[in-house]
């Protein structure tokens, strides 16, 4: 799975943060079968919780790129590939990392 | 002193407090992440650069906590990519608008409340008039003028919404969360910090941001003379546009003078950006209420988003 954050790739420690972006802190978590690095393990819970809200809002086994564009004062938009499938949607996170908004803003393609 | 912005020890030197930063991302603590990530620096950098770039985000430059104040709201809401709520104020829909009504009233009961924690913890009689005058401008209502809270209310109805639906409509998490962030300042800061907390957001409609360098206006002023907007509407951001820039010049001015008399310039800083950011999460909040309400609202959020990170 490739993922880009605000236009770089990331989910590795030289890389950043694969929610954020950011090369602070030291922490890994298996995701969809791939070890990433967060900043921290809210960010990690965040990028979790919106994978897999993609995952069950489109009936999605496999993802196969996310592009994630934002932060905390915009909110996010994820776009996420899946094979010939493209979704975009608008998502914000509470304070504990759960989803608060997750709307669909882009029709597949 | 210098001290650690999130949890506020405070330590001899910048070195020091980068050193304390430092040592917590290294153990992936999210608070001490968050707020390099939010304020100061989203790639990781020695102790030395960071304990310089605290040093310069802290410093006043010898132009005073009022006008630094301004300036870190300005960066925060008004800079290159002004904060999406902004962008939707500068020609609001019907969403947008009862967005702000079905938030907004619980921002205003509840800022009421933590003003009269300010008076209640202050011996100044220069600040309980203040504070005692803005009470009433904003809930009671001034010289034959309705309050805010009422004018707000008035927009509510004038958009199809009946008084007892927009009282009985609670607040978004977001918004809740927020609001129990000032209460919280309220309830355990100086009542410094806590005037400093609440009368910097009236910056947001204060009309001279322009001259400093906000790229824009909390709202576009031509809305008050538009046709497609009814009078409430336009009622209840004049009173806003007019009353603002006041109500923000002279609480920063009392800020300025008792936080150096009393030494409480560096937690007036720290508590002041914690305000902020609780601010942005309730903007956002009033977009996630229009959302609810049309959902194209989400697509509007999401093109923005998209075009700040292009």
């Amino acid at each position: 799975m490739n993922i880009i954050v605000n236009g770089r790739i990331a989910g590795s420690r030289d890389l950043g943060c694969a929610l954020c972006g950011s090369t602070w802190g030291n922490y890994y978590e298996e995701i969809e079968g791939q070890k990433l690095f967060f900043c921290c393990d809210f960010c990690a819970k965040e990028f979790k919780n919106m994978i897999n809200e993609a995952k069950k809002r489109k009936g999605l086994t496999t993802i196969d790129e996310i592009e994630i564009k934002g932060n905390f004062y915009t909110g996010r938009t994820l776009r996420v590939k899946s094979g010939d499938k493209v979704y975009t949607f608008y998502v914000r996170f509470n304070d504990e990392g759960e989803i608060e908004v997750f709307n669909e803003i882009y029709k597949s393609q | 002193m210098p001290l650690c912005p999130i949890c506020e020890i405070k330590y001899d030197d910048w070195v020091s407090v980068a050193n304390h930063i430092h040592e917590l991302a290294k153990k992936n603590e999210s608070s001490h992440i968050m707020w390099l990530n939010r304020n100061l620096e989203t790639r990781e950098t020695s102790v030395r650069n960071l304990a310089d770039k605290l040093e310069t985000f802290f410093d006043l430059k010898g132009k005073g906590l009022a006008n630094w104040i301004r300036e870190k709201f300005i960066q925060k809401f008004y800079s290159d990519k002004p904060h999406p709520l902004i962008l939707a104020m500068q020609k609001p829909n019907r969403a947008v608008l009862l967005g702000y009504v079905l938030e907004h009233q619980h921002f205003l009961r509840n800022w009421v409340r933590v003003l009269s924690l300010i008076i209640a913890k202050t011996d100044k009689d220069d600040v309980a008039r203040y504070e005692l005058e803005n009470i009433a401008v904003e809930f009671l209502g001034w010289r034959d003028k309705p309050s805010h809270y009422e004018l707000l209310i008035r927009m509510g109805e004038s958009l199809g919404m009946k008084r007892d639906e927009i009282f009985s409509t609670k607040p978004l998490p977001s918004t809740l969360s927020a609001i129990n962030t000032w209460k919280r300042i309220g309830e355990t800061k100086t009542w410094v910090e806590t005037m400093a907390s609440m009368h910097s957001l009236e910056l947001v409609a204060d009309r001279s941001l322009r001259t400093y360098g906000a790229k824009m206006h909390y709202f576009n002023p031509s809305i008050l003379e538009s046709e497609e907007y009814p009078q409430a509407v336009k009622d209840f951001l004049r009173e806003g546009y007019e009353a603002d820039e006041y109500h923000a010049e002279e609480a920063l001015e009392l800020v300025e003078k008792y936080s150096e008399e009393l030494n409480l310039v560096e937690q007036v800083q720290v508590t002041v950006i914690k305000s902020f950011d609780a601010f942005s999460k309730y903007l956002l909040a009033r977009l996630e209420r229009a959302i609810l309400i049309d959902s194209s609202v989400a697509k509007f959020l999401g093109g923005v988003v998209n075009e700040y990170y292009s």
